[in-house]
């Protein structure tokens, strides 16, 4: 009995791999948990899980749709969730750079929602040329976010505010005072949204053609993709990211070794502003292409989920957060086409953290299986030598 | 009779290492049994199996010749056992009765419905034990108010409180004064002459040698030797403890001191609560010269060492560095114009405990060419450097350049921060408790060291608690004692006794 075990043990070691390959297997594993608990929850509502799954990925333009209404195709639908995609990329690497450095940026939302609404009152309402206003809607949305961040990074460095509270306080600040704003100055009284953004400013193209297919083309997405490989450079192979990460894991130690802990604190709030900011033209001034006042955006708080799920690594966070993605955009789908309530995703992705949140623990339970198995193969082979030298 | 404690063939397992290997032991009633061993032999696992925090892989226990699984620290107290742990469990902003019945709560009900913890009827109960067993604690006072001494009679009240009658204590004279580790050897005496059993946890021999009737010797988790202690020498322990020759003496070859290169003036620094610590000292070290400042933990030594190397404020005073004022320089010059630091806490200071070794080993150059050019990291160049250093200074770790430095044993985290910093070429070291909590052999390869760096011209500040490690190194002393060096003489000036009694703040 106890050799069966061994083996099984033995068969789940080779399988999850030494522990650089742990660093995939073990999330993926965690993925793969939160999905059949998934499964389970659509099984008891008396749905085909492989039927649901499949619903989330036609949404998301992944898995073809039965039949597509004239000028769509499973194209368009890929192309729409890349849009939704890009704010949610850069609100992740704005959480996982904080989570670096040993901070807990959890006003993405509300950093998101000023740098969108600043780059559309001074952008958006404009007439200037495309040219000119997207590039300065980027740039707007970088500054306006990294000035968030060094006014909390700053609140930390000089009264040593904690930016957890700093943070959320700032979110219901920018939620109301901007909903004000927009109320009083920029309502369209039809949609109950601010007035639409001028095309030029706007980030995601709109209707275009391509190959007979009416289709968006989210710009930001390469930008995107950019920031995740700067990111990674940025924090593996970088003074600043040595520093940062120092400041985070040993904010005593990297005094002792003569950084100043206070200014990384600050500039990495500063970088995690501009990421969320990234994230808030993306996301207001792309995929939105207006602002709802009142409401704050829950991509902010998704991306602390993508944040841990994808170990706050940049590469991490492209997979994790193509994943969630995926579970939040074709919710919509997966809802209309088997009537199953949307909210069902967030009980996927709420479960797949609970799972993630677990990742450390089994690493630590392969890690003593493994010791375990290698002593006994000693001993075997010390008893196997000793029956050989007993024979001859 | 039957033994009061019997292991049989414990084995317990860490990922990686074997803690104890097949140990068997048996302690009778009424002894004080001493478990020596280096670090890492495995004797505080061995008495955390013992006091429930483990549960042996493999082997039996016995307990006053029943069998028994330990499975918490509770339920060894309910077999009345007691441990006395190196870092104290105690509440700071409690009183000494609060602590004490802490777990176990004697209720009392006014007017017979409310309950109410009873703590008036204990503090009279522990007045009674600390009276009877000479500790001279008051019940009514706070742990914060508490020197260390006192508050490690505490933690023994405790376990008298709770009816112990086994009572395991880890290391407890690492951070006493030599009068205070007197009295508490006292202590541990009247323990057993009252029926209690002691296991005393310790790598000082002298210690063992003074109070203890039996000794086990581990030596990388396995029982070397069990010896009655009267009939053994201390060379022979010594011997079995790290299963070599330990030379006791160190050559120390003259030199002849050269210019100074530190000179402290008037130095005064101010803790956070604007108190101050360190007041008016003034001192200079030369090149060659091991300046030793001797004196009780918490008087203000650790805040000069601080102050020297930047991490603190001076409030007043200067810090002149071969001539050139460093009093306002930040941390990170003072390092490139020659200042090196083995500060006292490794763990929360010296390392970044996840951060991988070479990492660690580059904590001060990681951003000067070669190691970083434009910005940018070059890793062959960290390891290389780092493989340098291991394989010089001997650092054993699991996977070389890799190895996660929390996953090191506290010798070796050492040093490698001892690699680091003496491979700065800095001229002056700043060496605080270099040796805390490490075996004889670890000890005697920085003793040897520090040594070294003497005979390089290096100025030396050594800052110890341990005065036998001051006396031994030392070419200059200075005793500090409440903030203040009280004495600064020649080390050959001094005897131990005197440097004892100035620790005490005794000047005449």
């Amino acid at each position: 009995m106890k050799k069966k075990s061994n083996h099984l043990k033995a068969a789940l070691l080779a399988v999850m791999g030494d522990e650089k390959r742990q660093n995939i297997t073990v999330p993926l594993l965690e993925v793969l948990f939160g999905l059949l608990a998934g499964a389970v929850i659509f099984l008891i509502l008396g749905k085909n899980p492989l039927q649901a799954f499949n619903a989330f990925l036609q949404g998301c333009g992944i898995s073809a749709k039965a039949n597509y209404a004239g000028g769509k195709g499973m194209f368009t639908d890929f192309m729409g969730y890349l849009d939704n995609w890009t704010p949610m990329l850069f609100a992740a690497l704005s959480v996982a750079v904080a989570f670096k450095a040993g901070l807990f940026n959890i006003g993405v939302s509300g950093q998101m929602l000023m740098a969108g609404f600043t780059a559309m009152v001074t952008v958006g309402y404009s007439p200037l040329p495309a040219i000119v206003a997207k590039p300065l809607v980027i740039i707007i949305g970088i500054v306006v976010g990294a000035l968030v961040g060094a006014l909390i990074g700053y609140l930390k460095y000089r009264f040593n505010i904690n930016e957890v509270v700093s943070s959320i306080m700032l979110n219901y600040i920018f939620q109301y005072v901007l909903s004000f704003f927009i109320f009083t100055f920029f309502i369209n009284p039809l949609t109950r949204q601010s007035q639409a953004i001028s095309d030029a400013s706007r980030l995601t193209l709109q209707n275009v053609m391509i190959a007979g297919y009416k289709t968006v083309i989210p710009l930001g997405f390469v930008l995107a993709v950019i920031a995740v490989a700067v990111m990674h450079y940025l924090i593996h192979h970088t003074k600043f990211g040595y520093e940062l990460k120092a400041v985070g894991l040993n904010p005593k130690a990297s005094k002792y070794a003569g950084i100043n802990v206070r200014r990384n604190i600050l500039f990495a709030m500063m970088l995690s502003g501009a990421l969320a900011g990234l994230a808030g033209v993306t996301y207001y001034l792309g995929y939105l292409g207006s602002i709802q006042p009142r409401v704050l955006s829950t991509v902010g708080f998704d991306s602390i989920a993508i944040s841990l799920l994808g170990n706050s690594n940049p590469i991490g966070i492209v997979f994790a957060s193509f994943l969630i993605t995926v579970i939040t955009k074709g919710s919509t789908y997966m809802s209309s086409s088997i009537g199953v309530d949307q909210q069902i995703g967030s009980v996927i992705t709420g479960l797949m953290l609970l799972f993630a949140a677990c990742g450390a623990y089994v690493r630590h339970r392969l890690r003593i299986s493994r010791m375990e198995l290698e002593e006994q193969k000693k001993e075997e082979k010390k008893e196997g030598n000793e029956k050989k030298e007993g024979q001859s | 009779m039957k033994p009061i404690i019997e292991l049989r063939h414990i084995t317990k397992r860490f990922p990686g290492i074997v803690a104890n290997d097949d140990v068997s032991l048996t302690i009778q009633k009424g002894e004080i049994f001493a478990l020596l061993g280096e670090n890492g032999a495995g004797k505080s696992t061995l008495m955390s199996i013992l006091f429930g925090m483990y549960e042996p892989d493999e082997g039996e226990i016995f307990i006053r010749g029943e069998k028994v699984r330990i499975t918490s620290p509770s339920h060894a107290t309910k077999l009345n056992i007691g441990m006395v742990h190196q870092h104290f469990k105690l509440v700071e902003n409690f009183t000494v009765t609060e602590n004490i019945v802490l777990g176990m709560e004697p209720q009392k009900r006014i007017a017979g419905i409310f309950p109410t913890v009873d703590i008036k009827g204990t503090n009279q109960k522990i007045a009674e034990l600390s009276k009877r067993y000479g500790l001279e604690v008051e019940p009514t006072a706070k742990i914060e108010d508490l020197s260390v001494s006192i508050q490690q009679r505490v933690e023994i009240l405790k376990m008298l409180y709770r009816e112990a009658e086994i009572m395991i204590f880890d290391e407890p004279t690492a951070m006493l004064t030599p009068q205070e580790i007197e009295s508490l050897l006292q202590v541990i005496r009247n323990l057993r002459d009252a029926g209690k059993t002691i296991i005393l946890i310790t790598h000082k021999l002298e210690e063992i040698k003074q109070v203890a009737d039996r000794c086990a010797v581990l030596c990388r988790g396995k029982l070397v030797s069990e010896c009655d202690v009267a009939t053994t020498s201390t060379h022979d322990m010594a011997y079995m403890m790290v299963g070599r020759e330990v030379s006791e003496e160190m050559e120390k070859e003259p030199v002849s001191p050269g210019e100074e290169v530190l000179r402290i003036e008037n130095l005064t620094v101010k803790n956070s609560a604007g108190f101050p610590v360190v007041k008016d000292v003034s001192f200079s070290i030369h090149e060659g010269e091991i300046f030793a400042v001797a004196g009780v933990s918490g008087n203000g030594q650790e805040e000069l060492a601080d102050a020297i190397a930047g991490m603190v404020k001076a409030a007043g005073g200067k810090i002149y560095l071969a001539g050139q004022d460093i009093t306002q320089m930040p941390i990170r010059k003072r390092n490139e114009s020659g200042v090196a630091y083995i500060p006292a806490d490794r763990h929360a200071t010296g390392m970044v405990m996840d951060f991988t070794l070479s990492e660690n080993l580059l904590l001060k150059n990681y951003y000067k060419p070669p190691y970083c050019v434009h910005g940018w990291l070059k890793r062959d160049r960290f390891d290389k450097k780092s493989s340098e250093l291991i394989e010089k200074y001997d650092i054993r770790c699991g996977q070389g350049c890799d190895t996660i430095v929390r996953s090191m044993s506290g010798g070796n985290q050492q040093k490698a921060i001892i690699a680091r910093e003496i491979d700065q070429n800095a001229k002056v070291i700043l060496f605080v408790q270099p040796t805390r909590g490490l075996d004889i052999g670890a000890i005697e390869n920085i003793h040897r060291q520090i040594l070294e760096q003497r005979s390089k011209g290096k100025a030396i500040l050594l800052i110890s608690l341990e005065l036998e490690e001051v006396m031994k190194l030392a070419d200059t002393i200075g005793v500090i004692y409440s903030g203040e060096l009280l004495k600064t003489a020649p080390a050959e000036s001094l005897t131990v006794n005197q440097v004892g009694n100035y620790m005490m703040g005794v000047t005449t």
